[in-house]
């Protein structure tokens, strides 16, 4: 539309740029605008009192008299601290884990020809593309069946279907992307195939690996179907799970406290984010344009 | 080599869970017992707190441990545990079941007719309907709690009911053991013309009409006072030709017309907000919202007064959402545990229960129904007062979708049949006859997978 | 991949010497070794269930007793069923389209400013995805919320009256397709300025000269260059929104009268909630056909951009 616009008004050159200028800058105002409103909304409302919150009469997108009541509390509430130890542990493992299986997996998969190694690159393609939803049922009998449900360690357990398809995905295209000349002169000076991986590869590939560990961690941070199938009690919960269903209590005006939980406990992935976001951004865009 | 790994940590973590269990042997009295108690997360902040304390006291008595988990009926969570422990048959020992899940679950819980033997010698009969849900079979099978027991009477903003629909409702329904005048018309069409002018006045009535309970409870309710049923004690459906059934689906239908219209979307919260922000005259529910009213905006909160339900053709029913404590069949401290449940019964007990809770909590026994808190909970004074059942009040408690057998009628209950065939009328237009036709392919279905 | 892959092989197959024949066999079984935990993932958590899902959806409420197919007949006898399947193709088709054209245009615009400013603004923009969406739809079910609405707040500002944002079966629809529309387009923009930014300069610069007007850039250069990525991504994100979970479990739990479901929501509902694991299963296996027509279209979309990189 906004093409059709500068075709129709194809003056000099120098017009035509500063049109697109300006619509660009117009448009991308409007979009932060939207996009940012409810993260700016919630922090509103986590600096609310409980009157305020409940007062008709205002605006409702100001504060007047803003406290940390909310946040104090939530840090105070031994619950919201299982929750963030919960939430760690899980991620911490299951990223470790993931790391380390598909590190290995996209190696040889990359540079190892062995019997079904396209099938299995293919395979891992695949897996990627089942959605959690999909299986979350078997897998709540099988976890059941395991004496796993309402177990971290059960997370534990499943989270690598989220996270180790799409990690052996992106480093099987950074691992590839390395020139064959290096292992061949590895291999030329004797090296051993675990020591060309670790002693190569890993450190050449350190910007995927970095990529692909940010990607395991905000999956495993932010999953939700798994964590809201298996885990029925708080103190075995994550954060997600664990604000929205713990902190919403009931029929009492708890918002500001969600508000406050909710945002501290997005807080991990914003800040890694803030100061990896080139690797974050190569990691998503890895997988489609590499892959 | 990092699977490995991971097994060998599920297997650790599946031990110390194991090893919990294990090293609690089943002699009472033992310091190294260990209850695991998963109660409903109270929606009154200091509910959790008494239970918290009982519990605590009870243990040191007993020289026992006693874990206690609070789990909230938000977003079902309490219904999830519930179906995740009979399927681990691991958890806790002792769980809070509302309405239907004991008798769904009867299979998987302990026998408790010793208990509830010595408890209603102490204190007399159950309410009916905690009777009817609790002993299915002739067989008490979990134990009716104090804790997040309540019933949904009317909570009514009586300034803005004698303003718009000219009720004076706190004479009609006094803090005192009798009627006042008037209260003999205080039936489903008085009630009907009452939200009729409130919603004229931009206050309408609050009545959820989603699939969470408060909204199942208070239709269950108005259907139980026309006598209408959907299915019968054998699991027959009794829709076709059903006067009963058209009658309160009519009244059901003229009182859904005066409510806000996303009520449809409303949870168990929903309505406690529209009461406490003002912008509704009345609204279904135990005392918590007027507590949470109280705090946030107490100019609402002292013109809140609850009173009962209106009458119907068959009589005065209100919502009852009772829980009860069971105990798992796979818990080893089922002894133990008994002993529990049987203090936190007790008369005194309870009284702390519901006094802390505002007058929330509704005991069990008939006998119980003059705790002190009631009479004294404000401002206003009295506003709680008509919130248990009193003798004038003439009515009994009602279970939506009784008395249908209980695995059928947890499947109905919990996907709320009852407001989503009001829903079906109102929201989508569909006829009557229509909308009865689903109702009957719904329950038919229930009973195929049954 | 796979096909770059074997291109990459021969290359380190060829040598001569007999030590690395040696070497090659053991390869194998180093390689074996290696992609085993993979396996073990694949097969133990993936393939397992899945057949195991299709066992279970063929058992009995109680799973006592094998009843064959009945599970599937309940369910496509069911009214409620046919609104699900409606409303997750209908949610994952607009959704993925609104996506697609907002992170279009959005990548389009921050390709035309200076590329010194581009940083910042692209921070700024992928703040929706970078936040737990079960987190965020929290802030949404507030702002929606009946009685305290700030949306409507704002409405009201111009004379709009208030929207039942959850509560009309419409406009929750919508509710929660702007959630996820929200929470996906900036992936989308960014996969479109990645690949903006790959079109050779030099493309446009020829364009210029002949005197091409910026829609017919558009059309011939820009679009063509971009087609796989844009089909992939569309492709990719139609599975990921279908098989939607988060957004409609907080903000409307399939309400109002189940007519927000999507498959995944109603199959925990069923499954999980309702404690008919059975059935549960055999409403996520009817996912199974359309992602597979899905995945076949992406493998076939990767499959031909690699043979066109060789």
């Amino acid at each position: 539309m906004q093409a059709a616009t500068m075709g129709r008004r194809s003056g000099s050159l120098r017009a035509e740029r500063r049109w697109a200028l300006w619509t660009a800058y117009v448009s991308l105002i409007i979009a932060c605008v939207i996009f940012l409103m409810p993260p700016v909304y919630m922090l509103i409302t986590s600096l609310k009192t409980n009157a305020e919150m409940a007062n008709l009469q205002g605006n409702p997108w100001i504060v007047l008299n803003p406290t940390l009541e909310h946040y104090r509390a939530i840090v105070e509430n031994p619950l919201f601290l299982t929750f963030f130890w919960n939430s760690i542990k899980v991620t911490v493992v299951t990223v470790i884990l993931s790391m380390v299986i598909s590190v290995l997996a996209a190696f040889a998969l990359a540079r190892m020809r062995f019997w079904g190694s396209q099938w299995l690159a293919t395979g891992v393609f695949l897996t990627y593309l089942v959605p959690d939803t999909l299986l979350f049922i078997p897998l709540y009998q099988i976890v059941g069946g395991l004496g796993l449900l309402n177990n971290t360690w059960g997370l534990v357990l499943v989270y690598p279907t989220l996270t180790v398809p799409f990690c052996t995905w992106i480093m099987i295209g950074y691992f590839a992307s390395i020139p064959k000349e290096l292992d061949e002169a590895a291999l030329i000076d004797g090296a051993s195939w675990p020591q060309m991986l670790i002693k190569i590869f890993i450190p050449v590939a350190l910007p995927g690996i970095i990529a692909a560990t940010i990607f395991a961690f905000t999956v495993s941070w932010a999953a939700f179907v798994y964590p809201t199938a298996f885990i029925t009690t708080p103190d075995q919960m994550p954060l997600t799970i664990g604000v929205v269903s713990t902190l919403v209590r009931g029929d009492t005006f708890a918002w500001g406290q969600i508000m406050a939980g909710a945002l501290l406990a997005a807080l991990p992935p914003v800040i890694v984010y803030a100061f990896l976001m080139d690797y974050y951004i190569a990691g998503l865009t890895a997988g489609a344009t590499k892959g | 080599m990092s699977k490995l790994e991971v097994t060998r940590r599920a297997a650790l973590g599946a031990g110390v869970a194991t090893v919990g269990t294990l090293s609690a042997p089943a002699v009472f009295g033992q310091p190294t017992t260990t209850i695991r108690c998963g109660f409903w997360d109270h929606w009154v902040p200091a509910g959790n707190d008494v239970l918290r304390r009982l519990c605590a006291q009870w243990g040191e008595r007993n020289r026992a441990n006693i874990n206690v988990d609070f789990i909230t009926s938000v977003g079902n969570q309490n219904l999830l545990t519930i179906a995740a422990q009979a399927q681990s048959r691991s958890g806790h020992d002792i769980l809070s079941f509302p309405t239907w899940e004991p008798a769904a679950h009867q299979r998987m819980l302990v026998n408790v007719d010793d208990v509830m033997g010595r408890l209603t010698r102490k204190y007399g009969p159950v309410t009916p309907a905690a009777e009817y849900l609790g002993k299915p079979g002739g067989n008490w099978v979990a134990i009716p709690a104090v804790s997040g027991t309540q019933m949904k009477p009317a909570c009514v903003r009586f300034d803005l009911m004698q303003q718009h629909a000219g009720i004076d409702i706190r004479a009609m329904w006094p803090a005192e053991n009798r009627a006042g005048p008037g209260a003999d018309t205080w039936n489903w069409d008085t009630f009907a013309r009452a939200a009729e002018a409130c919603n004229r006045a931009g206050v309408p009535f609050g009545l959820p009409m989603g699939s969470f309970t408060d909204a199942v409870d208070w239709l269950g309710a108005l259907f139980a006072s026309y006598g209408a049923n959907v299915m019968d004690e054998r699991g027959n459906i009794t829709v076709r030709n059903n006067a009963n059934l058209r009658a309160a689906v009519d009244m059901a239908v003229r009182i859904s017309r005066q409510l806000p219209n996303d009520v449809w979307a409303w949870d168990d919260a929903s309505n406690n907000r529209a009461l406490i922000s003002g912008r509704s005259a009345l609204i279904f529910n135990p005392p918590s919202a007027w507590v949470s009213a109280r705090r946030d905006n107490p100019a609402v909160g002292a013109q809140c007064w609850t009173v009962p339900v209106p009458s119907g053709p068959q009589g005065r029913f209100v919502g009852y959402l009772p829980y009860f404590w069971g105990i798992w069949n796979f818990s080893r401290v089922q002894g133990p545990a008994k002993e529990l449940l049987e203090f936190l019964s007790d008369r005194e007990q309870a009284d702390a229960q519901t006094s802390t809770s505002a007058g929330y909590d509704i005991p069990p026994f008939l006998s119980m129904n003059d705790f002190n808190v009631w009479s004294t909970e404000g401002p206003p004074v009295g506003t709680v007062y008509n919130y248990p059942l009193r003798a004038h009040h003439n009515a009994r408690t009602s279970v939506a979708f009784a008395p249908a057998p209980a695995n059928l009628a947890v499947q109905a209950y919990n996907q709320a049949l009852n407001t989503k065939l009001i829903a079906r009328i109102v929201q989508a237009n569909e006829s009557v006859d229509q909308a009865f036709g689903w109702l009957e392919r719904e329950l038919n279905t229930i009973r195929r997978g049954g | 991949m796979a096909d770059s892959m074997s291109a990459a092989i021969p290359a380190v197959a060829q040598p001569r010497s007999s030590s690395l024949q040696k070497l090659a066999r053991r390869r194998s079984s180093i390689a074996f070794l290696m992609t085993l935990p993979l396996i073990c993932v694949i097969l133990g958590l993936v393939v397992y269930p899945a057949g195991y899902a299709i066992y279970l959806s063929m058992l009995s409420r109680r799973m006592d007793e094998f009843v064959g197919l009945t599970q599937y007949d309940i369910l496509i006898e069911n009214d409620t069923f046919w609104l699900v399947v409606f409303q997750s193709c209908f949610f994952a088709v607009t959704a993925v389209i609104a996506k697609a054209a907002i992170g279009f245009w959005l990548a389009h615009m921050l390709h035309h400013i200076p590329t010194k400013g581009q940083r910042k603004w692209r921070g700024m923009l992928l703040v929706p995805w970078v936040i737990p969406p079960a987190l965020s739809t929290l802030g949404w079910w507030w702002m929606y919320d009946p009685t305290y609405s700030s949306l409507n707040w704002i409405l009201a500002i111009f004379a709009v009256p208030a929207v039942p944002w959850l509560g009309e079966p419409w406009w929750a629809r919508v509710s929660v397709i702007i959630v996820n529309v929200w929470y996906g387009a900036p992936f989308f923009m960014i996969m479109y300025l990645a690949a903006l930014k790959s079109v050779p300069e030099q493309l446009y610069e020829a364009a210029a000269i002949d005197g091409a007007s910026s829609w017919q850039r558009l059309r011939y250069i820009t679009l063509p260059m971009m087609q796989n990525i844009i089909s992939i991504t569309v492709l990719f994100s139609l599975i990921v929104t279908f098989a939607n979970y988060d957004i409609v479990r907080v903000l409307t739990n399939g309400g109002p009268r189940d007519l927000t479901h999507l498959f995944a929501t109603y199959a925990f509902q069923v499954g999980i909630l309702s404690g008919n694991i059975p059935r549960g299963a055999a409403v996520s296996l009817f996912m199974l056909p359309l992602l597979a027509i899905f995945a076949f279209f992406i493998l076939r979309g990767v499959n031909q951009r690699n043979k066109e990189m060789m």
